[in-house]
């Protein structure tokens, strides 16, 4: 169960602090269920994955974690460009308490990832769809009670897509999701309620078909 | 399964360990070489220089030994410290890891740089050796306790500054540049005791110069050091600062990682 009581962001910028992103968000996602999170671009969605996820702390507010919550899996973050994608395998699971089946794991990564003899360059190296493979491998690897998905399967190919899915479906009755996604189709199959983000406050849906209605009604034509 | 705060910390710890060891020792063409050659170039361009002005012996000891170990020292205070200033910003990435908080990262800097320049120290000191230097320490417990209290020195420098620069961008480069005196003004490069008195009681508010001659006084007891020196002022200035660091960080931990 995660709880958002009164939540408020705004980034410092170079001059003071920007405007207000999140205004004021209060929610309660509950455990086992898989929510979609919908918005325009800008709306502050990743934003608040990142909140939830932990990688960044309200400016007023306070979030309240429950169980294991991966971090973001998505664009960017966790991965380290000067080292390989094996060491930074190694990072993650060592920081996850994955002492001593380190190498099971790290097999385990491998052979999701499918990066091939990349898997031995640097991460700098790799092409937004071959991070996004490590950084999906490295956090299916862990067990956690909810991930955070931030487009997560928009950057791969057809492949990855198709297997992202089935790990998704697998997930199911274990975990929970928190996904941000601009594919209707991914969201209706992967996600039962709906958040939508709208200058800057959150309205839940329990049924995420209720919840694009809204989100396509609130477009200007 | 849970794993309680400790056994998280010290796995995160020995983790970054690892990693930051990598990164240094192998993100470059032979990085280990260069980790070497820059004090060597340091000692031997100056011990040229000294040859020049045909100093023989500084404070009664050898100028090459003088030299040697000064610099030495000083580089266990100006690396711990400057490297773990750094800490946070080099690894931004990896705080989307709840478990890895920044006080993390600048502590295992520290570490890592206190390791290697054991490391370097004696392999630069046995190489000195196979030059003829007379460098085996008559005092080795003063040469460590020296040696330690500028580690401790530049781990309580690091951990406020690692601070200093995320929170005032332009502190950086403030430290950048005051790092360069403070290199002469610890007397690593010419001896303090030389000052006369009234310049010298300034000098010696350096907690650094104390260190440097501390060290120089355990490998050679007929050594003049200055007479002010103190090993109890160089502990207490990092006991002091190291504490002030460490509560800068528990204070501002989670302005650390807002952006």
């Amino acid at each position: 169960m995660i709880i958002l009581e009164d939540v408020y962001k705004r980034y410092q910028t170079d001059h003071g602090p920007g405007k207000w992103v999140l205004q004021g968000i209060s929610l309660v996602i509950p455990e086992k269920v898989n929510v979609g999170l919908i918005g325009r671009n800008g709306a502050g969605k990743s934003t608040l994955l990142r909140l939830i996820g932990g990688v960044d702390q309200p400016s007023r507010g306070r979030i309240e974690r429950g169980g294991r919550v991966s971090w973001p899996m998505g664009f960017g973050g966790g991965l380290q460009g000067s080292l390989t994608g094996r060491q930074n395998t190694k990072f993650v699971c060592r920081i996850h308490g994955h002492e001593e089946d380190l190498q099971d794991r790290i097999a385990q990564i491998q052979d999701f990832a499918e990066l091939g003899d990349a898997f031995d360059e640097p991460v700098r190296t790799y092409s937004s769809g071959m991070r996004s493979r490590l950084q999906f491998a490295l956090s299916l690897a862990i067990d956690f009670d909810t991930y955070i998905s931030d487009e997560i399967t928009s950057v791969g190919d057809a492949a990855f897509r198709q297997k992202a899915a089935t790990a998704f479906k697998n997930l199911a009755g274990r975990a929970s999701l928190i996904m941000v996604s601009h594919g209707e189709a991914i969201l209706k199959q992967f996600c039962t309620a709906g958040i939508v983000l709208q200058g800057g406050m959150a309205y839940w849906f329990d049924n995420i078909e209720d919840a694009l209605r809204a989100y396509k009604e609130s477009l200007p034509v | 399964m849970s794993r309680s705060a400790f056994l998280i910390t010290c796995s995160v710890w020995k983790a970054l360990f690892l990693r930051e060891a990598v990164s240094r020792l192998r993100a470059e063409r032979a990085a280990w070489f260069w980790l070497l050659l820059e004090p060597v170039i340091y000692i031997v361009s100056l011990m040229v220089v000294f040859t020049l002005f045909r100093m023989r012996t500084v404070g009664g000891i050898d100028t090459a030994v003088w030299l040697m170990v000064g610099m030495l020292a000083f580089f266990m205070f100006n690396r711990t410290a400057l490297r773990s200033m750094s800490a946070i910003s080099a690894n931004q990435a990896l705080f989307a890891y709840r478990q890895v908080k920044p006080v993390d990262t600048v502590l295992v800097r520290i570490c890592l740089e206190g390791f290697l320049m054991v490391l370097i120290t004696i392999i630069l000191l046995s190489g000195g050796s196979l030059f003829g230097l007379d460098v085996s320490p008559a005092d080795p417990l003063a040469v460590l306790l020296a040696f330690f209290g500028l580690w401790l020195l530049g781990a309580a420098f690091g951990l406020i500054a690692s601070v200093a620069v995320v929170l005032i961008r332009e502190a950086g480069k403030v430290i950048e540049f005051s790092a360069k005196p403070v290199y002469l003004l610890s007397g690593a490069i010419f001896p303090i005791a030389a000052v006369p008195s009234p310049y010298r009681d300034w000098l010696v508010f350096n907690p650094v110069a104390h260190g440097l001659e501390a060290a120089r006084l355990g490998f050679a007891p007929y050594y003049h050091a200055i007479p002010e020196l103190s090993i109890t002022y160089l502990y207490g200035c990092s006991l002091a600062a190291l504490f002030f660091g460490l509560s800068l960080h528990q204070h501002f931990r989670i302005r650390l990682i807002t952006q």
